[in-house]
């Protein structure tokens, strides 16, 4: 366990990745929102942004780089794969969880604010606005970790297979999604799709993003345990 | 260092690596007791870094018995946290500098000595707060060969360090590993193909060619176990008849031989006597003509009927 902290802290070890980068993708989207609110002329309508899942992506990218980059560092220092995945993926899971409570905080504050003073909605998750606290933080931070464990799933199938591994993985999803449409279309599912989709709630919604993550998971560390630097 | 009841430090046993149609290591068998400086030498692509990565369990083996500490070393962290091994393609963090390559190693390796990085980083002239990926070739090996020794692993492998290094710099290398050796003792295998330049450096010799391990001895011994005669053709084979011949090469009047034969006192003054000079035989040359020897390596040539000198230089 001690060595799986030390593969977080080695993650660390460039603040700019992990934090710095995050931040300040956190700080510009904010200040460019309320720039473009600002110029926007006023009206009584809330104004909605999607400017705060810009770090999310990043976190996409980060996943990607997490792997592509470390992961061979990290057999020089003589890690595990296993623990270079535990070190890994426990230090985004802390960072995401940072974020979803940060973002939390600021959605309060946009709603004190009356939306920053300009009417904006730009962190508070409205839809989810009457489920619990902890179901608002714990959404935001199922979307970032289902966002960072499929950047490292495709980058560990990168690297165990390469390009033929990425393009089969592709072809595989798009016959997959493309099959599912035919069978929903054929059989008439589709107002029942529709209806259940319509259903979700906020926390129905975080325990499919919860299981998708448990997938994902899953598949990148027996993706990973047979890779090679 | 190794007291009978410890499990000796490497322990193979039938050892395969397939990748699509090739062996890359194929049936090694090998017990390495440790405490010494192994020397595992080979051509490019003879399976040195195959070798290594499996017992590193960075690659994991195909089929076979891998033992390194007496367990198993895949996915185990008990024991890789005894052993370093950098490649020789070694990949670093994106935009790590050495100095962050550093700490991190000071984070993994228990026996880190930060003062002797330091030490090193000095004398190889590596600048320690430039990207990595912006070093040159000589800069980004001596990265990887700092971290190798400052690491003081109880096992550490050593992936062709030198590459890029000039002359002062592997001196320097070669100087440091002897010294630090000395003072902290543990297993050391560096795979070279400068076979000359590490000759002296080398306690046990490890040859391997088409991932089959040709030769495993202690470099005392190999040593005296080769001898070239030179001299009349007929008398020169009159003398090697019966001996194991590793080579012959004719130059105009003179014909040359290696042997691989102890020649005892006896022998030496009888090849005195018929005019016959014997020379010792380089470490370096041993390999070469056992590499070519060897059934599958040299494409299946016999070594009597390559008598061209040009077929048996090592390639450029």
């Amino acid at each position: 366990m001690n060595r799986a902290v030390s593969v977080a802290r080695m993650q660390l070890i460039n603040k700019w990745t992990f934090l710095g980068i995050p931040a300040l993708i956190i700080a510009a989207s904010f200040a460019l929102t309320y720039a473009i609110w600002l110029m926007v002329p006023n009206n009584v309508e809330t104004r909605y942004s999607g400017a705060s899942q810009a770090v999310v992506w990043y976190f996409l990218a980060l996943g990607i780089q997490s792997l592509t980059y470390t992961f061979p560092f990290s057999q020089a220092m003589s890690v595990s794969r296993r623990t270079f995945y535990i070190g890994t993926t426990g230090l985004f899971a802390v960072v995401a969880l940072a974020v979803s409570l940060l973002y939390f905080v600021l959605g309060r504050i946009e709603v004190a604010t009356n939306g920053w003073g300009l009417n904006g909605q730009l962190y508070f998750l409205g839809w989810a606005a009457d489920s619990p606290a902890a179901v608002q933080i714990m959404f935001n931070f199922l979307v970032m970790l289902a966002l960072y464990m499929t950047g490292f799933w495709f980058a560990t199938v990168y690297k165990r297979w390469r390009a033929t591994g990425m393009l089969v993985v592709w072809i595989l999803i798009a016959v997959a999604l493309v099959g599912l449409m035919a069978l929903a279309g054929w059989q008439g599912w589709w107002p029942q799709i529709g209806a259940w989709f319509a259903a979700q709630t906020p926390l129905s919604v975080s325990g499919w993003t919860a299981l998708f993550c448990a997938v994902l998971g899953v598949g990148s560390y027996l993706t990973l345990r047979r890779a090679t630097p | 260092m190794n007291t009978p009841t410890q499990p000796p430090v490497i322990e193979l046993n039938n050892v395969t690596k397939r990748y699509k149609d090739t062996k890359a290591v194929d049936g090694v068998t090998l017990r390495i007791d440790g405490g010494r400086i192994y020397g595992l030498l080979g051509r490019n692509g003879a399976g040195k870094t195959t070798l290594m990565s499996i017992l590193t369990a960075q690659d994991p083996e195909t089929s076979g018995d891998v033992k390194v500490f007496g367990q198993h070393p895949y996915e185990n962290d008990a024991v890789l946290s005894r052993m370093c091994f950098i490649r020789e393609s070694q990949k670093y963090p994106e935009d790590f500098s050495p100095a962050q390559a550093f700490k991190s190693a000071a984070l993994f390796f228990r026996n880190w000595d930060q003062d002797f990085a330091d030490r090193l980083a000095e004398e190889f002239a590596l600048p320690l707060k430039r990207r990595i990926k912006k070093l040159s070739r000589g800069q980004l090996s001596a990265v990887g060969v700092i971290i190798g020794l400052a690491a003081r692993a109880e096992l550490t492998f050593f992936d062709e360090p030198y590459l890029g290094l000039d002359a002062v710099a592997r001196q320097i290398f070669y100087d440091r590993l002897v010294e630090d050796y000395s003072l902290h003792p543990r297993t050391i295998i560096l795979s070279s193909h400068l076979i000359d330049e590490v000759a002296n450096l080398l306690e046990h010799v490890l040859l391997i060619d088409n991932g089959r391990i040709i030769l495993d001895d202690d470099a005392e011994n190999i040593r005296g176990s080769a001898a070239t005669v030179t001299g009349e053709d007929s008398k020169v084979t009159d003398f090697t008849a019966g001996l194991p011949i590793l080579h012959r090469e004719r130059l105009g009047s003179l014909t040359s031989v290696t042997i691989e034969a102890r020649l005892g006192t006896a022998d030496r003054a009888r090849a005195a006597e018929l005019g016959l000079e014997i020379a010792p035989v380089s470490l370096q040359q041993l390999v070469v003509r056992k590499t070519m020897a060897a059934p599958a390596g040299g494409a299946g040539v016999d070594p009597r009927t390559a008598t061209d000198p040009s077929e048996l230089e090592v390639a450029p």
